[in-house]
């Protein structure tokens, strides 16, 4: 069908350009008014022959002239905003579009696979420990410097620098050689276990074998060594200052307000996008942004944990609205109870059990979360590698009397003499907050104890979380992965981790299967026996998976949003950055124009 | 006069003092700090890096005295939440923003309350008194974030006269200051009515009556002048929280103003944005207050300024 | 003033008893006579008696949640829908009564208990005294109030009790400035000059014509004082601060509710009403008392 109808579109736009030029050059040749005139009909003539954008990227024939491929995204308020570089603060990028600047060693596609990125090529020697990375030759800074070996070693060491204090230090812990040592200080960054061994060629040494390295790179995206060195980490905040080496390069941010990215067009790399320019706007109240969305002010929202079950059922009940609503499965992030097993009450597995069985997940479920999750009994979601859920089905389920049986065994009869709770929440949005107020309330009618909710400020809650030791005894928090193994998210639980629960057999299990190299059936089993331990001890009570659900308009399109191998069709995590090859999938279509006005 | 703006002076360095001991005591004292440890604490020697780096770690007494040795220089620090300006640059870039909306909220809230009320007083009893009566209690009763997220949905998703929010063009000054100026237009409305309602009743405006004067001329030269002074004690206080902004109208309205620093500054320990912002506010509700009580003395020639001060 | 002078006054007003009983009297009177004030009169009353006997009135437990019926809209068993987990609206507004009228009375007690001694001080004694006490409300009002009010709750943690100590440390400065400022303003007037010429002493003429005086303004003042320490906060709850769930208050319903309205309206119209009768019962009822003191004073 197509090849048919583009030569017609094509002569028939040729004969109408042919007209418009006449009528430009009668016009120019009469008034001097006529240079307007030219102007405005040189954009009707474009689409004659296929577009080809800065970067040599070819339009499919739907999409929309190049002066309108622009994606507008909205970023939290709130939070504070200070970098665009996840190197130099991970939890200082509100949720904006971030990390565009350079490319990290491996991205993921839409099916969570780990492909070449500013890498081309990877390998590991016999012993597990030795991986050398080949960086494209081909990469340039926009400055006319190339992409080498020593910005990416710089960036890692930047990163490992105590004096940094970078909030994502513990990622690369235990990993990467003598990188704990150098973030507590007691070797210098220069010997951490990143090394050039020549300009395009970058060598990692693990303190273990460490099979999910390659996973884990996804957060590599490097800082200009010079401009590190001239600037500071924070030389992207400013468009005078920043330097690109990736798909895009900053032209404004103007604080408190908005930031404009625009195509690099001295990009080298392979991640090369369609859209030309990207406007993130900042949008203070997360209840905005679906009134935002509906007056065409922005052309995505993310849904998890923002949008409010009112939001939902508006979505539900109208058909335009639900046809541009992608549910997936996000960062794979569980809800879960959790409880300080270091003191009473809590250090008690009866008390714990209890708990356990008056989590009614089939009610909370379809009346609460809705669309925005499913049940949780374990830790692991499933689609995730290692996920067991179906094992556990059965291990605490809804049970009242056993549960009051467990309390009454534990010396709580009734409840009686248990401690007044308060569960403590990490500003949580409206479906977590619905869900503790749901499980609290069944606290009190079927143990008799009596629960506060308490949703606190983000600071506040991590500080009392991280105390020594901690003053959460009570709270729903959750976790969501940061790369695609089960050794990230089993980390969480390893002694002397978030919570005050450990177990020997566990922590043996999940640092075993994490560097094992053999067999992955075997691997797998064993993170699968380290979660049965998890779940059963019942430390920590799993509620739901989220499966958040985002609005994208229909305008936006391409291979990125098309199913993927579960048929999840959605703007897939990690979202919009080099991370992933969203940024080169997705462009928008001739349909904008109805949506919104073309720029002046 | 000089002696009592100098009164007045040495008035508000105390308060200054007292206030900033006060705030710098109170946020020290709450936990955590600016550092980010928001999945995993920072080891050890980061933390300490960091304190060293901004200077926490010094004993607080030093710290005090460093930083406002610094703010009487002229500089404020550099803030923790955007730490490519400074303090002072950051103020100057919000607090305009904030200070046009809500010195149009006031533009439009006083005048406005000032007829409602007059017009409720002198029908007292009425339709139109009840009507105003009820504009005011919806003022004063219905949140302004309430309101907010009512117009914007009307205005903007309904009706789409106006954009949901922003900033730029006179688009976006509608919605804010329109939520914006109902308080205050309510209590304006309410303590107008009150008080020209007792002055009505007061003997000196008997006294005029007897003498003969007209309903108008004691409106104007007593009444009205007199209802004034409960209206500056109530309304003076709200200028300053009015022009230094609000999170719960800029954050609804994306307006980028000097309001939502009030609450970030706190959620993100942001000491120098703290100390400064209360400097500031404690500047600004100087100023009116020193306005106010001249004000005082042209309404009310009884109330002499040295009288305030003995 | 020291201690003695205010002993000395407090002699006074027992001396003055039988007076004061007629004047009581004849407010009362005129009181009974205003419909308006009767009005306020009864929904205050209601308010209070719903406040106390809320336990028997509420058809359910505030915190009794029932997920499977969540988010529904009003109907015979739930006369005002239920909330996001399935618990009884109507039941959280009756108990919400009593939570909401604690943290507005109890802000409001606490800025009179702390404003009306402070600005009686200040303006009746001047000098150095009410220096001072000028200066403790400029500390005050120069501290931003959300501001301390976020502090405070940082520093000593959430809860029903701190929300209202975090309120009421700022609540008093309107009590107090308006107390010292209609003092000021009525040492003036013909009929204290009047009562000075004949030859009263300042502590009478403060007790039998500038007190009674300033009575008015004050009551418009705490009306005014109650819905807004309710509203403030309502004002926390938005930010996430303040009262912990499940006890239920109107103004976290209001906060809670703005995510929710847009669909289910009743989880925001009926604690926006709740407040909006408070409000108008307590003016009613202030107006009414400030008119009935009003005119029996001016006799």
């Amino acid at each position: 069908m197509q090849p048919k109808t583009i030569p017609l579109a094509a002569k028939r736009t040729s004969t109408w350009m042919a007209l418009f030029l006449i009528v430009a050059l009668l016009l120019q040749a009469c008034a001097p008014a006529a240079p307007g005139g030219v102007e405005s009909a040189a954009p009707e003539a474009a689409p004659a022959g296929p577009v080809v954008n800065a970067l040599g990227k070819e339009l499919p024939p739907d999409a929309a002239p190049l002066d309108q491929q622009v994606l507008i995204y909205p970023y939290s308020g709130w939070r504070t905003f200070t970098t665009i570089d996840f190197f130099q603060a991970v939890y200082e990028r509100a949720d904006a579009l971030t990390d565009l600047l350079s490319d990290s060693l491996v991205r993921l596609d839409k099916n969570f696979q780990v492909n070449p990125g500013a890498a081309t090529e990877w390998s590991v020697d016999e012993s597990g420990l030795v991986w050398t990375f080949k960086l494209d030759p081909n990469l340039m800074w926009n400055d006319g410097t190339p992409v080498t070996a020593d910005d990416y070693v710089a960036t890692f060491r930047y990163g490992a620098d105590p004096t940094h204090a970078w909030d994502f230090s513990w990622y690369y812990q235990g990993v990467i050689k003598n990188w704990t040592q150098a973030v507590n200080g007691e070797v210098p960054v220069e010997e951490i276990g990143v090394r050039a061994v020549d300009a395009h060629t970058l060598e990692f040494t693990t303190e273990m074998p460490a099979p999910y390295l390659p996973a884990m790179l996804l957060y590599s995206a490097p800082l200009q060594k010079k401009a590190l060195e001239t600037h500071g980490g924070l030389y992207n905040s400013n468009p005078a200052t920043s330097v690109s080496s990736g798909p895009y390069k900053l032209v404004e941010w103007t604080k408190d307000q908005r930031l404009v990215y625009e195509i690099n067009p001295d990009y080298k790399g392979t991640n090369i996008p369609y859209i030309q320019r990207l406007v993130v706007v900042a949008i203070g109240q997360p209840s905005q942004l679906l009134p935002a969305y509906e007056a065409n002010e922005i052309d995505f929202v993310w849904g998890s944990g923002t949008l409010s079950p009112a939001d939902l059922e508006l979505i539900e009940n109208d058909p335009e609205l639900s046809a541009q609503y992608h549910p997936h499965y996000g960062d794979f992030r569980t809800y879960y109870f959790a409880f300080d097993v270091s003191k009473p009450p809590f250090d008690n597995l009866l008390v714990r059990q209890a708990f356990a069985h008056v989590l009614d997940r089939d009610t909370i479920l379809p009346n609460i979360v809705k669309r925005q999750g499913i049940p949780a009994y374990s830790f692991l979601m499933p689609g995730f590698p290692a996920s067991n859920s179906e094992a556990f089905k059965d291990t605490y389920p809804y049970d009242v009397e056993k549960a009051k049986q467990l309390l009454a065994e534990a010396g709580y009869p009734n409840g009686e003499g248990f401690p007044k709770l308060v569960m403590k929440l990490r500003a949580e949005g409206p479906t977590p907050v619905a869900v503790a107020q749901a499980y609290a309330a069944a606290l009190k009618e079927h143990l008799g104890v009596e629960v506060e909710v308490s949703n606190m400020d983000f600071k506040s809650y991590m500080d009392e979380l991280n105390a020594k030791p901690t003053q959460v005894q009570f709270t729903l928090i959750s976790y969501g992965m940061d790369y695609l193994d089960p050794s990230n998210m089993l980390g969480v639980f390893l002694s002397g981790g978030r919570h005050p629960w450990s177990n020997a057999e566990y922590d043996r299990l999940v640092k075993e299967a994490s560097s094992f190299t053999g067999d992955p059936a075997e691997r797998t089993r064993m993170f699968q026996e380290a979660e049965k331990i998890l779940v059963e001890d019942a430390a920590f009570v799993f509620v739901y998976h989220q499966t958040p659900g985002d609005l994208i308009k229909p305008f936006i399109k391409g291979p990125a949003l098309e199913p993927d191998n579960n048929g999840v069709a959605a703007w897939h995590w990690p979202g919009f950055s080099t991370f992933s090859d969203l940024l080169s999938g997705v462009y928008i279509t001739k349909d904008v124009a109805n949506y919104r006005q073309p720029p002046q | 006069m000089a002696r009592y703006l100098f009164g007045r002076l040495v008035g508000v360095l105390v308060v200054f003092f007292i206030v900033s001991v006060v705030i710098f005591l109170l946020m020290h004292a709450i936990p955590g700090g600016p550092y980010n440890e928001d999945k995993v604490p920072l080891s050890a020697e980061a933390k300490a890096n960091y304190m060293r780096k901004y200077g926490l770690d010094r004993p607080l007494v030093e710290q005090y005295l460093l930083y406002m040795g610094n703010a009487l220089r002229g500089d404020f620090g550099v803030p923790f939440q955007s730490p490519t300006e400074t303090v002072s640059g950051l103020i100057a870039r919000t607090w305009p923003v904030s200070a046009s909306i809500g010195g149009l909220a006031l533009l439009v809230a006083l005048p406005l309350g000032l007829l409602l009320g007059t017009l409720a007083a002198a029908r007292q009893n009425t339709w139109v008194d009840y009507l105003t009566s009820a504009t005011a209690t919806l003022g004063i009763t219905v949140p302004n974030f309430v309101i907010a997220v009512w117009l914007v949905l009307l205005f903007a998703v309904q009706l789409k006269w106006l954009p949901t929010g922003g900033w730029g063009q006179w688009q976006h000054y509608v919605m804010p200051v329109a939520a914006l100026a109902l308080a205050p237009m309510a209590l304006t409305a309410r303590y107008t009515r009150t008080s020209i309602l007792e002055v009505s009743r007061s003997d000196y405006v008997r006294t005029a009556r007897a003498k003969g004067l007209s309903d108008r001329q004691i409106m104007v030269r007593h009444v009205l002048r007199n209802a004034m002074i409960p209206l500056l004690t109530i309304l003076a206080p709200q200028i300053p929280n009015l022009i230094t902004g609000t999170i719960f109208i800029e954050s609804i309205f994306r307006v980028p103003g000097l309001g939502k620093f009030f609450v970030t500054s706190i959620l993100a320990r942001d000491y120098p944005m703290i100390m400064a912002l209360m400097l500031l506010v404690a500047v600004v509700w100087s100023l009116v207050y020193l306005v106010t009580d001249i004000l005082y003395t042209v309404v009310d020639p009884r109330v002499r300024l040295e009288k305030s001060r003995t | 003033m020291s201690t003695s002078t205010l002993a000395s006054v407090q002699s006074r007003q027992l001396q003055d008893l039988p007076k004061q009983r007629t004047l009581l009297g004849d407010a009362a009177r005129r009181f009974a006579r205003n419909k308006l004030a009767l009005l306020g009169l009864a929904m205050v009353s209601i308010l209070l008696l719903t406040a106390i006997f809320a336990d028997f009135i509420a058809p359910y437990p505030y915190d009794a949640a029932n997920p499977a019926k969540a988010l529904q809209f009003p109907s015979r068993e739930h006369w005002m829908g239920t909330d996001e987990v399935g618990r009884d609206v109507y039941s959280r507004i009756i108990y919400g009564t009593r939570i909401s009228l604690t943290v507005g009375v109890g802000v409001m007690a606490m800025a009179l208990l702390i404003g009306i001694p402070l600005g009686l001080l200040a303006g009746l004694a001047g000098g150095a005294v009410d220096y001072f006490i000028m200066r403790l409300v400029e500390v005050f009002t120069a501290v931003p109030a959300l501001m301390l009010a976020l502090l405070l709750l940082s520093v000593f943690g959430g809860g029903l009790f701190n929300v209202i100590l975090a309120l009421g440390v700022v609540a008093w400065l309107d009590a107090c400035r308006l107390l010292r400022a209609q003092l000021l303003s009525l040492r003036e007037r013909d009929f204290v000059l009047a009562a000075r010429m004949l030859g009263a002493t300042s502590t009478r003429i403060a007790v039998r014509h500038l007190l009674p005086n300033t009575v008015a303004p004050l009551i418009v003042a705490a009306t005014i004082g109650i819905p807004t320490a309710i509203f403030a906060e309502a004002g926390l709850s938005f930010l996430g601060l303040g009262i912990n769930d499940p006890i239920p208050s109107w103004g976290k319903m209001v906060g809670n509710a703005l995510s929710y309205m847009r669909v289910y309206w009743h989880l925001g119209v009926f604690p926006t009403l709740a407040i909006a009768i408070t409000m108008l019962g307590f003016t009613f009822f202030g107006d009414g008392l400030r008119d009935a003191f009003d005119a029996s004073m001016n006799r």
